[in-house]
């Protein structure tokens, strides 16, 4: 047991952390971190910071070498998400890509999809999207309803996709259709590769309850793709679906390695804000809380270093990833709640208004969706109950 | 990077769990909390015999050397079959504190004897009301020419009847901190002991009364009014280990809740079907690989003496005894009503956790010890790295 990194990790380490020094905007390891709100200067925002993770060769830097990534290890993108937490850096807008599309294709996509695309991938010059859930199947995914028939040498595609992060940005979708009812819903699925710039795509704005604009609706009227967009085999889609899952390694490792950065801020914002001119972090039912939720960030951690060091010996992960995935969603939530109750009455102002600031505010609504988001915390459970513990599997239909 | 049990540690888990199969697993606290205290008698020449109670003594007196990680296998499996006995006092307490703080005479005295599984130790810590601070340590040791003459009382005394020897913190001077570490053989002495009865018939607890007891000053543990610090050393031991076992105890009702949830039929089905009672016991999975987490962590830090040794045991602490607590209650509601009878064995891990809550400490101290850590060092707030 130890938590040692090899010289070449601390190497990869401190290449990383220098580069982010020279590269991150102006002022933005010191805490200026302005992120322009309209979707143009965003949409710039995001593909220039893609870009420059490019250039610098830190977009996906688990990809093969000949396709312009690094070949990393494992630890190698832990350690990368852990700098890249520890910066707070931007978002990768085109994290779909880089993260899921790209590797897919790379593993099961044809020479020419490889050629037409990968290297678009990692330069941020294409953004992509991923066209999964439908107004009526949300959880229950392989229910998609979403048709492509084919015509000639297309396929048409009709149907609505609902929850699609960046849609409006993006020029790719990574889109599941059902080209057939066998009435076994996990058959029929096929994985399509879909231009967003075409007449048959219309994307409107979903307004989240964080009053920002992330997610869309695809509305898919006799939208075109064709016989060199399919991924994988006719039909196999479900499986491709879950090869594209699999590729998402270190999600959840960004995700903790956040929130135990965010419990440092927690905590350094009860040392500032006092109540009867006593800092917060002096209360003694305060203290208990902000104990109880270091002892389940730091367990969070652990199991996830755990978690990591089986996948390592295993050569692939395990549904341990569901434990994780609950478990950061839950505590994010809390933490953030609590930040929040901390900041007593002022605590609802927001925007321009906020008593601290107000990115409080704006996680602790962002939180709302951790547990729904990427399979629900139900899901996770049954998840980790039927495939973990061994427990009866739910009723389906 | 590499955070799990090595190959070594994973051979200590496998080869406890066969040894307490082989003999009677659960049954073993069932036998002893119904009188056949034979059955520690016998669980004890079974540890020596695998070396088990050496390991923490250095090989030049018999043992294996070893830190507390290699303990954590041995305890959980210990934890899984609620195990009766001083072996925690004995190994994670008594042994690193003579190791560390011993003469050389009480170590040629003691450590192949402890070694070889012929002298088990306990710690007689608490008094009064039972809470653990300077304090409250109030047998009184005045001297007499080459001996201490101890009069007062200690309450649960955990297995001092089945222990040759005791640990005893107590009070050699008039400011608060001045308690020395005594070693008490109880076949030299005239103790007198007195059962406790305890919901927890697997910790048998005793109430030590010492009446004009002599014993020698050679037996003084390191330096005479440095018995509390040298004591905040063991308890880091003790809970360290503690944690581990408990977590023993949370891996066994994750298991045992499963297959009854399996078995057991209601409406037609298996109860685990049902949302409300599966999804219960992922609640209690993830406690327990939190826990364990913590638990590795904590003996990991012990072991490497790291920076944050202190807030890691006390993170576990806090975490690992409420999970037990909540987990053991939550295995009873799973069973239904057959949860609430002595014949199942529910009752036993509850009886454990409850009896553990308080004990060196309530997990509201360990967090408040956690924040004073945390919040004293800033540097730990750098994200780990």
């Amino acid at each position: 047991m130890d938590f040692y990194y090899t010289t070449e990790e601390e190497k990869f380490r401190d290449e990383l952390r220098q580069w982010l020094v020279d590269n991150l905007p102006e002022g933005w390891i010191e805490g200026k971190r302005e992120i322009p709100q309209d979707n143009e200067g965003q949409s710039k925002f995001f593909r220039d910071w893609q870009r420059k993770l490019f250039d610098g060769g830190w977009s996906g830097i688990s990809w093969p070498e000949e396709y312009g990534g690094r070949g990393a290890t494992l630890i190698e993108e832990v350690i990368y998400e852990q700098e890249m937490a520890r910066v707070q850096a931007p978002p990768q807008i085109n994290v779909i890509g880089v993260a899921m599309v790209g590797p897919t294709l790379l593993q099961i996509g044809t020479e020419e999809q490889r050629e037409r695309y990968v290297n678009k991938i990692l330069n941020g010059e294409e953004i992509w999207c991923q066209g999964y859930s439908e107004p009526n199947s949300g959880s229950d995914l392989a229910a998609l309803q979403t048709s492509a028939v084919k015509k000639g040498d297309k396929w048409i595609i009709n149907g609505q996709k609902i929850w699609t992060s960046m849609a409006h940005l993006a020029d790719r979708c990574f889109l599941l259709a059902r080209t057939e009812n066998t009435g076994k819903k996990h058959e029929g699925i096929t994985a399509f590769l879909v231009d967003m710039h075409q007449e048959g795509v219309e994307t409107r704005p979903i307004r989240s309850i964080d009053d920002q604009h992330i997610f869309n609706e695809v509305f898919l009227n006799d939208a075109v793709a064709y016989e060199a967009d399919i991924v994988g085999e006719v039909n196999k889609g479900w499986k491709v679906s879950l090869t594209l899952l699999s590729h998402e390694r270190t999600g959840v490792a960004r995700q903790i390695f956040q929130l135990n950065q965010v419990f440092d801020e927690l905590v350094e914002m009860a040392s500032t804000l006092k109540k009867n001119g006593r800092p917060l972090i002096e209360d003694p039912i305060v203290r208990q809380n902000i104990g109880r939720l270091r002892a389940k960030s730091k367990g969070l951690l652990l199991n996830y270093y755990r978690n990591l060091t089986n996948s390592i010996r295993n050569g692939y992960p395990g549904p341990e990833g569901s434990m994780d995935k609950l478990g950061a969603s839950e505590l994010g939530q809390e933490i953030y709640s609590y930040a929040l109750s901390l900041q007593g009455s002022v605590n609802t102002l927001w925007k321009e208004n906020a008593a601290v600031t107000a990115e409080w505010q704006y996680e602790y609504l962002r939180s709302r969706a951790y547990t729904i988001e990427g399979g629900t915390s139900e899901i996770q459970r049954n998840i980790i109950a039927e495939r973990i513990l061994g427990l009866p599997k739910d009723i389906k239909y | 990077m590499e955070f799990a049990l090595n190959e070594e540690q994973q051979v200590f888990q496998r080869s406890t769990q066969q040894f307490l199969k082989s003999k009677g697993d659960l049954e073993i606290p069932r036998e002893y909390s119904e009188g056949k205290e034979e059955v520690l008698d016998d669980l004890w020449i079974g540890l020596a015999e695998l070396g088990y109670m050496g390991i923490t003594v250095s090989e030049s007196y018999g043992g294996l050397g070893m830190g507390p990680l290699t303990l954590v296998p041995i305890l959980e499996e210990m934890g899984r079959a609620v195990i009766p006995g001083p072996y925690i006092e004995t190994v994670a307490f008594a042994a690193p504190l003579i190791e560390k703080y011993g003469s050389a005479e009480q170590k040629e005295k003691y450590l192949e004897q402890l070694a070889s599984g012929n002298r088990k130790f306990t710690v007689a810590l608490l008094e009064g009301n039972g809470e653990l601070s300077p304090t409250n340590i109030n047998v009184l040791a005045t001297q007499k020419d080459n001996e201490y003459v101890l009069d007062g009382e200690k309450i649960l005394v955990s297995h001092a009847d089945f222990a040759d020897t005791l640990i005893v913190p107590v009070r050699t001077g008039n400011n608060e901190q001045d308690i020395s570490l005594l070693i008490v053989d109880c076949d030299s002495s005239t103790l007198q002991m007195e059962k406790q009865i305890s919901m927890d018939e697997s910790r048998k607890m005793i109430k030590v009364s010492f009446n004009e007891v002599a014993v020698p000053k050679l037996q003084l543990l390191g330096d005479e009014n440095t018995g509390w610090e040298i004591l905040q050393d063991g308890i880091q031991g003790l809970n360290t280990a503690w944690c581990s076992n408990m977590v023993g105890g949370l891996d066994r009702i994750v298991e045992i809740a499963t297959e009854y949830a399996n078995t057991r039929e209601q409406f037609g089905q298996p109860i685990g079907r049902f949302q409300a009672v599966k999804h219960k016991i992922v609640e209690m999975k993830m406690n327990l690989e939190t826990a364990r987490s913590l638990a590795y962590y904590a003996a990991w830090a012990l072991e490497n003496n790291t920076e944050d040794v202190v807030e890691a045991i006390a993170m576990a602490r806090s975490l690992i005894t409420e999970s037990f607590i909540q987990s053991a209650s939550d295995n009873i509601q799973v069973h239904g009503g057959m949860g609430f009878t002595w014949e199942f064995d529910c009752h036993l891990f509850l009886k454990r956790a409850k009896s553990l809550e308080n004990y060196l400490g309530s997990p509201e101290d360990y967090r408040e010890q956690v924040v004073s850590e945390l919040v004293g060092n800033k540097e730990s707030l750098i994200l780990e790295r």
